[in-house]
């Protein structure tokens, strides 16, 4: 077997931050982590872990204390090639959709009418065609978050970060949201990093789970998900695999929070359902 | 609505006032149609619009040279922290010395004429658009700046888009507060200067108690008052569409 090529690698890294007694905090230690070109990888932790501190890393916001990050063999630097869509909507209240996602393309060196047609392409994308002269202050939760995922895909990254893009949608529009990220990877195999809670999501989307432990943040495991693809069209729910996959990762998550000192349910022992 | 309101409020003034009138009597208090009446006759001697057109050349002046001063140096000290910190010690401490100290020394430099009484008008307005401003700019919303560092954004569009609309409501805020300040120095400086305008017919009226004539000169700067006010919403409303939602 070939090896596919490496997109993002991090070797040793960790980031700490200071603490209000100025202590430094560890948000992240010894992470290494390596992601091929065009894999779709979900994060999974509970919260704390440093899953968007990692994200932020990735994106060039932060840098690492220790150890180093490549991107495409360089050190990351944040651009239209890597798209990152933050965990709150970070939209311009004054700017409306289509102003909100044209500033995402400001720095591509694209014409203005190339940069009216990406707009209007990712608009399209998420479904946001009758909303385009809206306000953000005008949409609901969901249409914000799908307006914080088109800004992010309207310069088309090589590399997608995406930081619990559909937590605010109710269930319906999560479903479809996930299917038509499914199809714009298999369509333009983006690298993805996707940060979730569920545990179902991580599974139905990634090609591989990862799953991080807090305080310190670190990587505990690295699991593959051999579903076969389009992961729609079948009950993906009801595969052995997926059934084998979420038990464990369930498991190891309440592990977690139950013997992490710094939980809210340290110990509590919680009956299980 | 609010209009019929706002109308009813001032038809119970008027009462009010009216009542006041006859409880203490026309001398001291005089009543509205006794006001009126001074209004009409300060008209017809043509007193009344010159003295408006001097306070109103004063006020606008002072306040107009203050805005196009203020914002652009506020915007300056905002987008440019070593500028602002070194600065923003010597704005506030002159923004808290009671700007009439300076008169006699406007006097001295500029004389009693309209350039002085312009210099005081403006020396009071500045002050709160100034600093409104600055505010305003540091206030910026650093995940608004995050995101916009994310996508790479330069630092005049991170400006032109996210830091300078974010700022408006904070300069409105200032506009307005210089607008009060101006209104009152405007005052001032027909006062302490050559005695004109507005100022200059309040201290006339008053220091002879002609309290009818008296009460239309402080209607009259109540009028201004309310009219640049009501223009600042105006321009509020304009340019911040996108808060009402609908
Ligand atoms: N800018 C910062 N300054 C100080 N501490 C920070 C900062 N950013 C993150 N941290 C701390 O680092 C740790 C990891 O934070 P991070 O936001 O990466 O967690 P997370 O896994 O994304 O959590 P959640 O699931 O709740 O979003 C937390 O303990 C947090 O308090
Ligand atoms: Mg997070």
């Amino acid at each position: 077997m070939t090896e596919p090529a490496a997109h993002v690698v991090l070797s040793g890294v960790s980031k700490h931050f200071g603490h209000r007694d100025g202590t430094p905090m560890a948000a992240l230690t010894g992470v290494d982590l390596t992601i091929a070109t065009g894999e779709f990888v979900a994060i999974l932790g509970p919260s704390g872990c440093g899953k968007t501190t990692l994200l932020r890393l990735l994106d060039g916001l932060l840098q690492p204390d220790t150890g180093s990050i490549c991107v495409g063999g360089a050190p990351p630097r944040p651009g239209p090639e890597t798209g990152l869509v933050f965990q709150s909507f970070r939209l311009i209240p004054w700017a409306n959709v289509r102003d909100n996602i044209d500033f995402a393309l400001t720095s591509s060196g694209l014409s203005l009418s190339e940069r009216a047609e990406k707009v209007d392409e990712a608009i399209a994308l998420v479904g946001l065609q009758r909303f385009a002269s809206a306000y953000p202050g005008e949409l609901s939760g969901g249409m914000k978050q799908r307006v914080a995922l088109a800004r992010a895909l309207a310069s088309e990254p090589q590399l997608l970060l995406m930081d619990e893009p559909f937590a605010s949608l109710d269930a319906q529009s999560r479903e479809l949201m996930q299917t038509e990220l499914m199809a714009l990877w298999a369509r333009r195999r983006p690298t993805v990093v996707f940060v979730t809670h569920s545990v179902e999501e991580a599974i139905l989307l990634a090609d591989r789970v990862v799953l991080m432990a807090p305080r310190p943040g670190r990587v505990i495991e690295s699991l593959p998900v051999d579903l076969p693809r389009p992961r729609w069209g079948y009950d993906v729910h009801g595969h052995p695999s997926f059934i084998a996959l979420r038990r464990h990762l369930s498991e190891r998550l309440r592990e977690l929070v139950l013997t992490d000192p710094g939980s809210d349910f340290f110990q509590r022992g919680a009956p299980r359902s | 609505m609010i209009a019929l309101y706002r109308v009813l409020v001032l038809v119970g003034l008027i009462g009010l006032w009216w009542l006041i009138s006859l409880q203490v009597g026309g001398v001291i208090i005089p009543s509205p149609p006794a006001t009126l009446g001074a209004a009409q006759m300060l008209l017809a001697e043509g007193r009344l619009l010159p003295a408006l057109g001097d306070s109103l050349i004063t006020f606008l002046g002072g306040y107009g040279l203050a805005i196009i001063v203020a914002i652009p140096f506020g915007l300056l000290m905002g987008a440019f922290a070593p500028v602002g910190k070194t600065l923003e010690v010597y704005v506030f401490a002159l923004a808290a010395t009671p700007r009439v100290a300076f008169v006699p020394l406007i006097i001295v430099f500029l004389g009693l004429g309209v350039e002085a009484k312009i210099f005081i008008v403006f020396l009071g307005a500045i002050m709160p658009i100034l600093i409104n401003t600055y505010a305003g700019v540091l206030a910026t919303d650093r995940d608004l700046l995050e995101m916009a560092q994310s996508v790479r954004a330069g630092r005049v569009e991170t400006f032109r888009r996210i830091v300078l609309p974010g700022a408006v409501p904070f300069i409105i805020a200032g506009l307005r507060l210089g607008a009060t300040i101006g209104l009152i120095n405007t005052v001032v400086a027909e006062l302490y200067t050559a005695v004109r305008g507005l100022g200059g017919l309040l201290a006339l009226y008053g220091n002879t108690f002609r309290m009818a004539e008296y009460f239309v000169i402080v209607l009259m700067l109540a009028c201004i008052g309310v009219l640049v006010a009501e223009g600042l919403r105006l321009a509020e409303k304009r340019l911040v569409r996108w808060k009402s939602g609908s």
